[in-house]
This record gives structure tokens, C-alpha cells and sequence, in this order.
């Protein structure tokens, strides 16, 4: 069974539909990158997927059960969480707090095994000697890996990427894409970027989103190569550019 | 948990509390009442806006309620008065649980206007009661029989013991889980929730605790002028004061409401001896909120604590 599945999932703002219909399914172990351009409705996805937007139709599931009317901390709790776009980060916790926040709530760990967990993460993500540091000080990069470790943090299976690579120089985003890689086990990981070598070295699965619907879905070196991708990057119809 | 030295500070409170109450003339007593009851009343109005981020322009109305609650009861029973004012904060804490959840419909500049509205129609409905005797007021006689002696000296001594212990509960719960969801709340709202934190219910349990925090602080109060009129219990005054003080102070930090009052309390006394009369220090103190807000938006003293690090 899937772990987490969207059907006809759509989200309008007024007259414009940010997502449109998607259907969407998403296994443990697999890690897929959405690309798409700007106002393709990719961030309203994820945001559909977090509890942050609710949908005007469709449902979503997770392994089997109805999520659709679940609040954003619900949701966390049964196991979704996103690293956001813009780091969300507390200004005055230091690093360590920031990270076992989520471990004691969104995980549910006790003070004790959270602290051990939060040492894990930390260390995953690069930050083990920023512990003490403040959060509200940290540079890009850091706020970028915090951002990442408060999304660990809360053990998710399903677990939303929103461009923790960008504004990163490029050897920031292959240490980024090592960080992924390590952690796809048992879990699900759905990554937007608009870098394209990111993705292809982190993901075997690609979706692209134009217009608020979901325009290709296959394994990634097939939908690289879709003279559909072209088409909506370039603005030439998918005949013309085959 | 609680460290040794809070506990010390609970202990020396109550010393100096019993102390004082036998040293000092009653007019410095009831001065020192009123400051420490105003400061309970603040630091709850800090934590539900500071720390919560939900603002109230209502929480007056806690204070009439608990004031009320405490003289009716009293007055009605033979149940001791110190026992009916313990019982007072928990009472109006239980109360205020389903007037948050209707209250939390409202978001942001809503819920403060909308608790504005709530202690407004709150104050003309006690207005109404008979039992509250209007604008004639009512008196303080615990189970019928007036009160001997002089009540300043036991208000004292809790109002002192509750002050400080407010100060240590308050440090020690944001040392827990929950308060460490409090701080998050504080820095961002929308990340405690995707951390996982229920905010809802969060602010629902900061909303009832301030809510019965001021009730006690009110009755506390209203103890040592033993009088009160529904004019006075529900006056505007008390949520001013309360914002204010933490503005000044510093809002989100536990030793903001404290160098808050002092500079209210402070202002006014000085301003009084000096010769300048009733309310003129309220424009004194009204232009200073106006300057601290340009200069350091989040109150004096985290930009005091600041030079403090550094120097």
C-alpha cells in the first residue's frame, strides 16, 4: 500500500487553481523531485500535504487513512513534515532547543530519548557544534540545515523538501544532496528545487507541475528527456519541440 | 526541576513579607499591595501576549470578575476569606475555558477588540445585578461581620509570596516541555505548530491561566480598600496599566513587568510628591511608551540586558 496518496487534490485562491486535480502517490524508500516554474502550484502542494492550505477537493491518505481534515501539528504528528522554502526558524532558542522542539512534540520522544535523537540529528545534518548557538544568528547555510533538522527532528515517513538548496553555492548543494541521500530509508522524500543537478543526483522518480496541475510523473532520466518538460520550460507546444 | 535558589527566593519572600508587614506603616503597605498585585496582573498579561503572542485588551474584565467572586462569596458564606480568595483564581481559570475557545474564533486584532467588547458588555451586566448593588457598591464583610484590624498586613505577605512565586513558576515552567513549546510560540507560531505543538490549545491554557492569575490578583487587591463598584473593578485602567508596564518593560522576558511597574509606580509617586496631581503621570507615562517603541520595540530590558552583556 501507498504510503501517502493525494486524489484530486485542488486548491483555488479566487479565480486562480494553484493545485489543480493532482493525484499523487508517494512509497516508503523512494525520493522524488518536483520541478515546475514559478507559480506551477509546487509550494501550495506541499502546503496541501502539511495542513497549512486545506483543499477545495479531494483527499489525502496516509497508509490508508483520511488526513484531509487533519491540523498542521495532527499531521506532523502522524508523520509529515516539510523544511520550508524561507528557514521558519525561533530567533532567540539556540540550535539544540530548535531541534528537540519537534522531537518532543512532533515525535512524541520522551525528554530523554529526545535528547539522544536530537544529538543524531544534529550530527546528520552538520550542525553538532552550532548545538549552543543561537538560532536567530546563524548564516544561510546553517538556517537552511536547521530548517532540515527541525523536519527530521519529528521522525517523519513522509518528508517535504522546499528548496533547501537554493541560494546555495554549489559544493553547499552536494553536501545538501549527500544529506538527502542518507535519508531516504523508510521513509518517503518529495523534493522541489529548481536545481536540476540536485535532483538527479538525489532522485530516480521526477514530477513536473505547470499551471497547478501535474503534467509528467515517471522515473527521472524518462521525464528529463519528455519533450513535454521542454514545453513547459520553454513555452513551445509539446509537438513542435518533438 | 525547581533549584535551590528559587526555592530560597520563596522562602525569603515570605520572610521579609511577614517582616515588612510588622515594620511598615499601613500607607507604605498598602502602596506595596497595590505594586505587587499590579505586577502579578502584568507579568499574566505578559505571558499571554508576550510569550502567546495572543493580545487582550479585556483581561480587565478578570480582575471584576475575581473581585466579585471573592466579595459575594465571602460575604455570602462563612467560608474563611483566604480560603475563598485561593479558591478564586482556579474558579475564574475553569470560567474562562469556554469564553477562549468562542474567543479564539478571533484572530490577532479581532480577539484583542473582541475581548475589549467581551469586559465591556461583562462590566454593564454587573451593572444590572441586583446583587451587586450598581454604582452604591458593595463592601467587603466576610460571612456578614466587618473585618477587624488591618487586612494590608496579610495581603502583604501573600501578595509578596505570590509575586516571587510567580516569578520562580514561571522560570521553571519554561524549563519544562511545555515551556519550551511556550518560548517557540513566542518566536514563531507557525513553527511550533509544524513542530508539532498544538497552539490552539497552547494559548487556550495561557488564556485560562492569565485569566485566573488576574482574578487572584484582582481580589487581592480589592482586599485592602474592602469597597468596590462595578466602575472601578472593570475599569479600563487596569488592562492600560498592565500593558504598559509590559511594554515598557519588556515584552516576552519575566523581568520586563517588573522594571515596568517600578518606572509606573516610581513616575507616579514622584510625580505625586512633586506636586503634579491625579492622573498627569499617565501623559508622562503614555509618551514614554511611545519613546521606548521607537527606540527599543521589544521594551528596556532586553536593550538593557544587552548592555549589560556587553559591558
Amino acid at each position: 500500500m501507498s504510503l501517502l496518496a493525494l486524489n484530486g487534490v485542488t486548491r483555488r485562491f479566487g479565480a486562480l487553481t494553484a493545485v489543480d486535480a493532482v493525484d499523487l502517490v508517494l512509497d516508503a524508500g523512494e525520493c522524488v523531485g518536483v520541478i515546475g516554474p514559478n507559480g506551477a502550484g509546487k509550494s501550495t502542494l506541499l502546503a496541501l500535504m502539511v495542513g497549512d492550505q486545506r483543499p477545495n477537493a479531494g483527499r489525502l491518505t496516509l497508509d490508508g487513512r483520511d488526513i484531509t481534515r487533519l491540523a498542521v501539528h495532527e499531521r506532523v504528528r502522524a508523520g509529515i513534515a516539510r523544511a520550508a522554502q524561507i528557514p521558519q526558524t525561533f530567533a532567540s532558542l539556540s540550535v539544540l532547543d530548535s531541534v528537540r522542539l519537534p522531537a518532543l512534540y512532533g515525535a512524541g520522544l520522551s525528554d530523554r530519548a529526545a535528547r539522544d535523537w536530537v544529538d543524531e540529528v544534529l550530527a546528520l545534518c552538520g550542525l553538532a557544534d552550532k548545538a549552543q548557538a543561537t538560532a536567530g544568528a546563524l548564516g544561510l547555510l546553517d538556517r537552511k540545515r536547521l530548517e532540515l533538522a527541525k523536519a527530521l527532528a519529528a521522525r517523519p515517513r513522509v518528508l517535504l523538501l522546499d528548496e533547501i538548496a537554493a541560494g546555495l553555492t554549489e559544493p553547499e548543494v552536494d553536501t545538501m544532496v549527500a544529506l538527502v541521500q542518507g535519508l531516504r530509508e523508510g521513509r518517503a522524500i518529495l523534493w522541489v528545487e529548481h536545481i536540476p543537478m540536485a535532483l538527479r543526483a538525489a532522485c530516480e522518480r521526477l514530477i513536473v507541475m505547470d499551471r497547478g496541475a501535474k503534467t509528467l510523473d515517471g522515473p527521472f532520466a524518462q521525464v528529463w528527456s519528455d519533450p513535454g518538460l521542454q514545453a513547459v520550460y520553454m513555452g513551445v507546444p509539446a509537438d513542435a519541440a518533438a | 526541576m525547581i533549584r535551590p535558589f528559587e526555592l530560597a527566593a520563596v522562602a525569603l519572600a515570605l520572610g521579609l513579607g511577614i517582616l515588612g508587614a510588622r515594620m511598615l506603616d499601613a500607607g507604605l503597605l498598602f502602596l506595596a499591595c497595590e505594586v505587587l498585585t499590579l505586577f502579578i496582573m502584568a507579568q499574566m498579561w505578559n505571558l499571554l501576549a508576550g510569550y502567546g503572542g495572543q493580545v487582550s485588551l479585556g483581561h480587565q474584565v478578570f480582575v471584576g470578575i475575581g473581585v466579585y467572586a471573592l466579595f459575594l462569596t465571602a460575604n455570602a458564606t462563612t467560608l474563611p476569606l483566604w480560603l475563598v480568595l485561593a479558591g478564586v483564581p482556579f474558579a475564574v481559570a475553569l470560567a474562562a475555558i469556554p469564553l477562549g475557545m468562542v474567543m479564539f474564533h478571533l484572530k490577532a486584532a479581532y480577539f484583542a477588540v473582541g475581548m475589549w467588547v467581551v469586559a465591556e458588555i461583562v462590566q454593564q451586566i454587573a451593572y444590572k445585578m441586583p446583587f451587586v448593588r450598581g454604582t452604591a457598591g458593595l463592601v467587603l464583610r466576610p460571612g456578614g461581620q466587618s473585618i477587624q484590624g488591618y487586612p494590608e498586613q496579610i495581603v502583604f505577605v501573600i501578595a509578596l509570596v505570590a509575586a516571587v512565586g510567580l516569578m520562580v513558576a514561571l522560570r521553571v515552567f519554561l524549563r519544562t516541555r511545555a515551556g519550551l513549546a511556550t518560548l517557540a510560540l513566542r518566536d514563531n507560531e507557525g513553527a511550533a505548530r509544524a513542530a508539532g505543538v498544538n497552539v490552539q490549545r497552547l494559548h487556550l491554557i495561557l488564556f485560562c491561566v492569565t485569566a485566573g492569575g488576574c482574578a487572584g490578583a484582582g481580589a487581592l487587591y480589592y482586599i485592602t480598600t474592602l469597597y468596590v463598584t462595578p466602575n472601578d473593578a472593570f475599569q479600563l485602567n487596569w488592562i492600560v496599566a498592565m500593558m504598559v508596564v509590559t511594554v515598557i518593560g519588556g515584552t516576552g522576558t519575566l523581568a520586563g513587568p517588573v522594571l515596568g511597574v517600578a518606572i509606573l509606580i516610581g513616575l507616579r509617586e514622584g510625580m505625586t510628591a512633586a506636586g503634579f496631581s491625579g492622573d498627569q503621570y499617565w501623559i508622562v507615562m503614555g509618551l514614554l511608551s511611545v519613546a521606548v517603541l521607537l527606540v527599543s520595540p521589544r521594551g528596556l530590558w532586553p536593550t538593557l540586558a544587552g548592555i549589560f552583556r556587553k559591558g
